[in-house]
C-alpha cells in the first residue's frame, strides 16, 4: 500500500531551481495573502543549474543598453526569429531582479563609481558560489513551503485547466497529491536525449546539469500544451573533455578561436557574420566545420594573456566549474603558454539558451489555463540565463497573483488521482511482481542512440535529413508501449526511471519539430542537409506542436512572428 | 571516480540521519551507511562535478578528483570556507607539486548538521 498525502496551495511553483525561487519570493512579497508551495526534486539549497555556481549575470543592460537593443541584439544572435515580445519585457526587469539578488548577498563586482563591472556587452561579473543557497534562503524566508526530495512526475487536470500536479517523495516513498489553484513550472531544460561528450564515470560530466531530464516539458506534452521551437537545440562550445563554459575564456581574456593551423577561422570564413562575434550559433557551427574539415582540433587562443589573467581565469571557474582548474592542474596546462583546445555539447533543449519550450503569452501564461512557465522551460525567449530566468519568475508570479481571484480549488477525480499512483509506482510494482523488465540505464542508452544517430547527434556533425529523422521517428515510436517494462529497485531508481520516460516524450515532439522546419535557420543547432539555406520566405515563422491527448498524435501548426522593434533583423 | 570520501575522516556528522554531503548534492548520489556511521558515493557514474557536497562537509572529508579518463590522478583542488562564511579559499597543486592558492569573495549559508524530511520516516532505512 503506498501512502498518500494531499497537499492544498493557492500557488504551486514545479521546480525551486533560478526561475522557481525568485517567482516564489515574488508570489509572496506582492500576495501576503496566499499559499505559495515549491515541490524540487533535489534540496533547494544546491539544485538545478546553480548547483556548483556561477561567474556571471549574462543578461543585464549595461550602461547605454536599452530593452531595444537588447532585443536587436537578441534577434540577431538567434537568427532573425524571436518573440520579441517576451524579449523585451524580461528584460525590463533585469535591474530589478538583479538589485534584490544583492541585497540578499550575492558579491556582485562593481568600480569606483558603484557601477557593475561588464563582462562583455551583456554579462556583470559576480561572485557565484553561493548563488544557489542565496536564492533559496529568500525563497524560505519569504514564507514558501518547500518540499525537498519531491519528484514530480504529472499534472493534475480538469479538461483544459491545470488543476495540480502528482509526485513521490524520494524520502519517504509516499505519493503525493497537490491542489493548486495556479501552477508554475520552472523545471529546467533537458540533458540526456542525445549521447553525452564522455563515457564511464564522467557520463554524466555534462555542461547543461543532468538531473534536468526535461520533467516540465514532457509534464505539458502529455497535458496537451502547446509547445514552440523545439527544433532549435542548443549545442554548446565548451572546453574539451570539463565541458566548461567558454564564454568565461572568451569574453573574460577576448580569445578568439583559432585552428590546427593557428588560422582565425571565425575571421576568415565568417566575417560577415561578425567573425569571433558571429551568431551563437555560428560560434559552434564554426569550430564543427573545422573538425569536420580536419582542420581540428579547435582552440580559444588564450596564448600570451599573461599570468594575471590566468589566475583571473582560474577564479571565475572556481565560482561556477571548478573541475576545469582541476583539469589544468592534472595535465600541466598553463593557457597563457598553450591554446585552450574546445569542442561541441551533445544537443540540450534549453529554452534560455535557444527557445525551445512552452508556448506562451506576455505573462507567461501557457495554453492550459492555471499553468504557467518560467525560465528554461519556457519558449520564444533566448538569451535568458539567470537573469532572465528570473524576470520570467516575477512575470508570472504576478500574473498568477492576478488570476488566482477567479480560480477554485479543483478536486481531481479518484481515477484520475488512482491512474496516475499507478503510472508513478509501476517501476516499482515491476519489480515487485518479479520481472526482469528494463532497467532505466537500458531505456536511456536505447533513447541515446536513436537521438544520436537519426536526430543530428555529435557523431554526424549534428546533422541531419529527412530520412535519418524518418528513421528517428520510427524508433522512437516503439518505446511509449515498452516504458511499462521500465523496473525500478529503490525510489532513487524509481527517479531515474521517471527521468528517462520524460525524456522520451520530449524526444519524440523534437524529432517531429526537426523534420517540420524544410529550412537551415540556426547551423549546428538545426542543420538541414536537405534544406541547408535559410529561407525567410517560408519560414519565418514559429514551428509548434501539441499532443493530442487521447490519441497521442502530436499535431504540428505554425505561428507567425511579430517585429516589434524595427531594424535589419540581422545586424545587432 | 569524480569525488571521493575519506572514510577516515567522515564522522558521519555525529548521529545525523541526512548529512549536509547528502542533502545538497543535486543528483541524490550520495548515501550514509548507518551501520558504520559513514557517508560515501553510491552512483559515482551520475556525479556531475558540482562540489556542493564537499563545500558543506564541516570535516573535510571529501577528496575533488578528475575522472581518470581525463588525466593523471596527483593533482590537487580543495576548498576552505573561511569561518567568517565571507571567503573561500581554494587550495591548488598541480601535476608537478606546484602549489597556488585562489581567496575568493562569497556569501556562505550556514547548513545544519541534520534535517528532517517533511511528512514523515527519514530516508536511508525506509523501505517499500
Ligand atoms: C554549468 C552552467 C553554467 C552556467 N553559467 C551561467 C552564468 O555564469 N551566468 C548566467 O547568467 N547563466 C548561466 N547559466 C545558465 C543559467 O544557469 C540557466 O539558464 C538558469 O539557471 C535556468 O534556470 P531555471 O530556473 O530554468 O532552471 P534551474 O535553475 O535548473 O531549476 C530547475 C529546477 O527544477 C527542479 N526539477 C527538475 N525536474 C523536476 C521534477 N520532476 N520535480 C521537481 N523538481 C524538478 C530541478 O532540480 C531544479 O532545481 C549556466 C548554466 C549551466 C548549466
Ligand atoms: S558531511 Fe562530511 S563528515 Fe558529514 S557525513 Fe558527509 S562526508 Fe561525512
Ligand atoms: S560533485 Fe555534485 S553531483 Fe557529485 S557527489 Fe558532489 S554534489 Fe553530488
Amino acid at each position: 500500500m503506498i501512502e498518500r498525502q494531499l497537499v492544498e496551495t493557492d500557488i504551486l511553483i514545479i521546480g525551486g531551481g533560478t526561475a522557481g525561487c525568485m517567482a516564489a519570493v515574488e508570489a509572496k512579497e506582492q500576495f501576503p495573502q496566499y499559499k505559495v508551495t515549491i515541490l524540487e526534486k533535489a534540496h533547494i539549497d544546491r539544485s538545478g543549474c546553480l548547483a556548483g555556481g556561477m561567474n556571471a549575470i549574462n543578461a543585464y543592460l549595461n550602461k547605454g543598453e536599452t530593452p531595444e537593443s537588447f532585443v536587436r541584439y537578441v534577434r540577431s544572435d538567434s537568427c532573425g526569429l524571436i518573440r520579441e515580445d517576451l524579449v523585451q519585457s524580461m528584460s525590463e526587469l533585469f535591474e530589478y531582479c538583479v538589485k534584490k539578488v544583492e541585497k540578499w548577498g550575492l558579491p556582485i563586482l562593481s568600480d569606483d563609481n558603484g557601477d557593475y563591472i561588464p563582462r562583455g556587452r551583456w554579462n556583470i561579473k559576480i561572485n557565484g558560489e553561493s548563488l544557489k543557497p542565496i536564492l533559496s534562503r529568500a525563497a524560505r524566508s519569504a514564507g514558501a513551503k518547500v518540499y525537498n526530495w519531491l519528484v514530480v512526475t504529472n499534472l493534475l487536470t480538469e479538461g483544459d485547466r491545470v488543476s495540480g500536479a502528482v509526485g513521490f517523495s524520494l524520502r519517504n516513498g509516499k505519493f503525493y497529491v497537490v491542489k493548486a489553484k495556479a501552477v508554475l513550472i520552472a523545471t529546467g531544460g533537458a540533458a540526456g536525449l542525445y549521447r553525452p561528450n564522455n563515457a564511464g564515470d564522467a557520463s554524466h560530466k555534462t555542461w547543461y546539469s543532468p538531473y534536468n531530464t526535461g520533467a516540465g516539458y514532457a509534464m505539458g506534452i502529455r497535458a496537451g500544451a502547446e509547445m514552440t521551437s523545439y527544433e532549435m537545440r542548443y549545442v554548446a562550445l565548451r572546453t574539451k573533455d570539463a565541458i566548461a563554459p567558454t564564454g568565461t575564456i572568451a569574453l573574460g581574456a577576448g580569445a578568439p578561436q583559432v585552428n590546427a593551423k593557428g588560422e582565425r577561422f571565425m575571421v576568415s570564413r565568417y566575417a560577415d557574420l561578425g567573425g569571433d562575434g558571429a551568431p551563437t550559433p555560428y560560434r559552434a557551427h564554426g569550430p564543427v566545420q573545422e573538425i569536420k574539415e580536419g582542420r581540428g582540433p579547435v582552440y580559444l587562443d588564450t596564448r600570451g594573456i599573461g599570468p594575471e589573467k590566468v589566475k583571473e581565469l582560474k577564479k571565475a571557474y572556481l565560482d561556477m566549474y571548478p573541475s576545469q582548474v582541476l583539469y589544468w592542474l592534472a595535465n600541466d596546462i598553463d593557457p597563457d603558454k598553450e591554446p585552450v583546445e574546445v569542442q561541441t555539447t551533445e544537443p540540450y533543449i534549453v529554452g534560455g539558451h535557444c527557445q525551445a519550450g512552452y508556448w506562451v503569452d506576455l505573462n507567461r501564461r501557457t495554453t492550459l489555463k492555471g499553468l504557467y512557465a518560467a525560465g528554461d522551460v519556457a519558449g520564444g525567449a533566448p538569451f535568458k540565463f539567470v537573469s532572465g530566468c528570473w524576470a520570467e519568475g516575477v512575470i508570472a508570479a504576478r500574473a498568477m497573483g492576478e488570476d488566482i481571484s477567479k480560480m477554485a480549488l479543483l478536486a481531481p477525480s479518484d481515477a484520475q488521482i488512482d491512474a496516475e499512483e499507478k503510472r508513478a509506482f509501476n517501476p516499482l510494482k515491476n519489480r515487485e511482481r518479479g520481472k526482469r523488465g528494463i532497467p532505466p540505464a537500458d531505456l536511456e542508452a536505447r533513447l541515446q542512440k536513436v537521438m544520436e544517430q537519426y536526430a543530428g547527434g555529435a557523431s554526424t556533425y549534428y546533422e541531419m535529413n529527412q530520412e535519418m529523422l524518418t528513421i528517428a521517428r520510427k524508433k522512437l515510436a516503439t518505446l511509449p508501449g515498452e516504458v511499462n517494462d521500465v523496473v525500478a529497485n529503490d525510489l532513487h531508481q524509481l527517479m531515474k526511471a521517471h527521468e528517462v520516460i520524460d525524456r522520451i516524450d520530449v524526444a519524440q515532439v523534437l524529432v517531429e519539430h526537426l523534420a517540420y522546419r524544410r529550412e537551415t535557420r540556426w547551423p549546428t543547432y538545426q542543420s538541414r542537409t536537405d534544406y541547408p539555406e535559410r529561407d525567410d520566405v517560408n519560414w519565418l515563422k514559429f514551428v509548434n506542436s501539441v499532443k493530442d491527448r487521447e490519441s497521442g498524435t502530436i499535431k504540428m501548426m505554425t505561428r507567425p512572428y511579430e517585429q516589434i522593434v524595427p531594424g535589419d533583423r540581422y545586424r545587432p | 571516480m569524480p569525488v571521493w570520501i575519506d572514510p577516515d575522516k567522515c564522522n558521519g556528522c555525529h548521529s545525523s540521519r541526512q548529512p549536509p554531503c547528502l542533502r545538497m548534492c543535486p543528483g541524490d548520489l550520495i548515501v550514509k551507511d548507518h551501520a558504520v556511521n559513514k557517508a560515501y558515493l553510491k552512483y559515482p557514474e551520475d556525479c556531475w562535478d558540482c562540489l556542493p557536497c564537499i563545500k558543506v562537509c564541516p570535516e573535510e572529508a571529501i577528496e575533488f578528483h578528475l575522472s581518470y579518463q581525463f588525466g593523471s590522478s596527483g593533482a590537487k583542488l580543495a576548498p576552505h570556507i573561511h569561518k567568517t562564511r565571507d571567503f573561500i579559499t581554494w587550495e591548488a597543486e598541480d601535476i608537478e607539486g606546484k602549489k597556488e592558492e585562489f581567496t575568493i569573495r562569497t556569501k556562505v549559508m550556514q547548513i545544519a548538521l541534520d534535517e528532517s524530511v517533511e511528512d514523515g520516516p527519514q530516508g536511508p532505512d525506509f523501505s517499500i
